[in-house]
């Protein structure tokens, strides 16, 4: 508009009000940001924070970060590889537990493959499985199996089994109608539409499943180390107590870049399953 | 009657024989829906062994259901219905499906297990007359193993035998569903709009492929189908459902259009025939 005024002495049109739509009522947008603000407030009072300490935090941090990774101390990484090596088995065995588990329970929570009490009965399960944080299950475990990494396994294995059955079975139900109803029009068994119908279309998910299952495992492994089940976390909270922070610095890099390295290889072969089972199906020839 | 389409792959090994050849007889079969819709009202036919029999009508006419009462698929609410020997309506469990392992099926969306190579896609039809454990291994015995490598060749799909059946075209994939039928040496076979999802070429083809075993073996065959020109060109009797009743049966080639405009109950359109195929 500014260029039209400076180019040409046209005189601008006169200006007419456009007849606005009636705006749409804003009394609930309102009354709802107002509950969320009063909820924050009520959350934040119940913390009894010490607010005249905040603006020391940011100084205190920067502190500890210099003290860890300043100059971290490398003396110990050898046994750092070590209790890395033994999460990620811990984490592979929990995978592998939870995986061959709810792969039969998953199936048979799905709708049309088990009885509906039985569905019903495992879903109700899964849900309460859910529930229960990996650590709480670990703390009730080291109970019976004492300080191993064999609890951390055996935690890992039975709390994912919630989530990883729920995903087998939405994977069944998603599965299309067509090859399980030649299964049963050729007379075959609730077993042979398993085998020849259902389980074909699922198997690549299924594996993909597994994997982040493995990826989930590798970063729950270093918290549940914290309540001593063993593997990297357990050498972390130790270190952490003796207040060494070279050494806290140095375990917090491994333990960074050792999931990252994992993540990366995981979710590297998950997607080369995902994109060949679909590649192949686009592929069709004439 | 106009030139068939050229049978694809002409000259393969004849099918593998059919023991029997079975008669299929409803009786007053009305078939209600849980939701409420009456899919069947009291039909009642007799299908003769070795008839090559079209079931005409509108989507919606039942024709599906009809077909699926044969095999117990969809259970008959009343009335009652045999299959050779067999009275469907009388049997569950491990008789009913005795009876569906003789009972071959084919679809309008081939329903084959698309990440399944062809020859475990095949061996399906042998579920019924295995052990359990030989077909949940997937370790066919050398007999049931012939019988779905003599059903392949006999569509000319021999050579796909270790391709997965999702890279295989439409055509190729009905025919790969032929021969699993065949393989189970049924006694009818059933076809519910086999061409539907495919272009007019292969539908010919199919039909052709259909005709053929019907011809060879002496087999039953009930095919579903709502395009007129296929169902005068490839069968001999036609029955017409409308709205769940049977409206229609008679000889199928000299079908008029008036017959078919009874059958729709509307007059006929562009889209009730396929047109000329290959």
């Amino acid at each position: 508009m500014s260029a039209a005024t400076v180019t040409s002495p046209r005189v601008d049109p006169p200006v007419t009000r456009t007849a606005l739509p009636p705006r749409p009522s804003r009394l609930w947008p309102t009354l709802w940001a107002l509950v969320v603000g009063a909820v924050v407030l009520a959350a934040a009072a119940g913390l009894s924070i010490t607010w005249d300490e905040l603006p020391a935090l940011p100084g205190k941090v920067a502190g500890y970060l210099r003290l860890m990774f300043a100059d971290p101390s490398w003396d110990k990484l050898p046994r750092a590889l070590l209790e890395t090596w033994r999460s990620i088995s811990m984490a592979w065995t929990g995978a592998i537990l939870c995986v061959v588990a709810s792969l039969p329970l998953g199936l048979l929570a799905a709708r049309g493959v088990g009885p509906a009490w039985l569905r019903l009965g495992l879903r109700a399960c899964f849900a309460v499985l859910r529930a229960v944080p990996e650590v709480v299950l670990a703390l009730v475990l080291l109970t019976v199996t004492g300080l191993t990494p064999l609890t951390g396994a055996l935690a890992l294995g039975i709390a994912g089994i919630g989530t990883q059955a729920r995903w087998v079975y939405e994977a069944v139900e998603s599965v299309q109608e067509g090859a399980s109803q030649a299964v049963r029009a050729a007379g075959g068994t609730a077993a042979h539409v398993t085998r020849w119908a259902i389980w074909p279309a699922i198997s690549p998910t299924v594996l993909s499943f597994a994997l982040y299952r493995f990826e989930i495992n590798i970063r729950t492994s270093a918290v549940l180390g914290l309540v001593g089940a063993g593997g990297i976390g357990s050498m972390l909270s130790n270190y952490t107590n003796f207040r060494q922070w070279d050494t806290v610095g140095m375990l917090l890099i491994v333990v960074v870049a050792a999931t990252m390295l994992m993540d990366t290889v995981s979710g590297a072969i998950r997607r080369r399953i995902m994109e060949g089972a679909r590649v192949r199906d686009v592929g069709r020839g004439a | 009657m106009r030139t068939a389409a050229p049978h694809v792959g002409a000259g393969h090994a004849p099918a593998p024989t059919a023991r029997s050849s079975w008669p299929v007889e409803l009786d007053r079969v009305c078939v209600t829906y849980p939701n409420g819709t009456r899919a069947l009202r009291d039909v009642s036919l007799r299908v003769e062994p070795g008839e090559m029999v079209a079931v005409v009508g509108l989507s919606g006419s039942g024709k599906s259901t009809l077909i699926r009462t044969v095999n117990g698929l969809v259970p008959a609410t009343s009335g009652t219905v045999r299959v050779g020997p067999h009275q469907v309506t009388a049997l569950r469990g491990r008789a009913l499906r005795e009876v569906r392992g003789h009972v071959g099926m084919i679809f309008q969306g081939f329903n084959l297990a698309e990440r399944v190579d062809v020859l475990h896609n095949v061996l399906v039809g042998r579920f019924a007359h295995t052990p359990a454990w030989r077909s949940l291994l997937g370790r066919p015995s050398a007999a049931d193993r012939e019988l779905a490598l003599r059903a392949l060749d006999s569509v000319g799909m021999l050579e796909k035998v270790w391709t997965r059946a999702g890279s295989l075209s439409g055509g190729q994939k009905q025919r790969v569903a032929i021969a699993r039928a065949l393989t189970q040496e049924p006694g009818v076979m059933l076809a519910d709009e086999p061409v539907a999802s495919l272009d007019p070429p292969t539908a010919h083809a199919v039909m052709a492929d259909l005709r053929r075993i019907n011809a060879e073996q002496g087999l039953t065959v009930v095919v579903n189908i709502h395009l007129m020109d296929l169902a005068r060109q490839y069968t001999t009797r036609m029955i017409g459902l409308r709205a769940g009743e049977v409206v229609y049966d008679g000889p199928a080639p000299d079908a008029t259009d008036a017959d078919f405009e009874q059958i729709y109950g509307r007059p006929v359109q562009p889209r009730d025939v396929l047109g000329a195929g290959a």
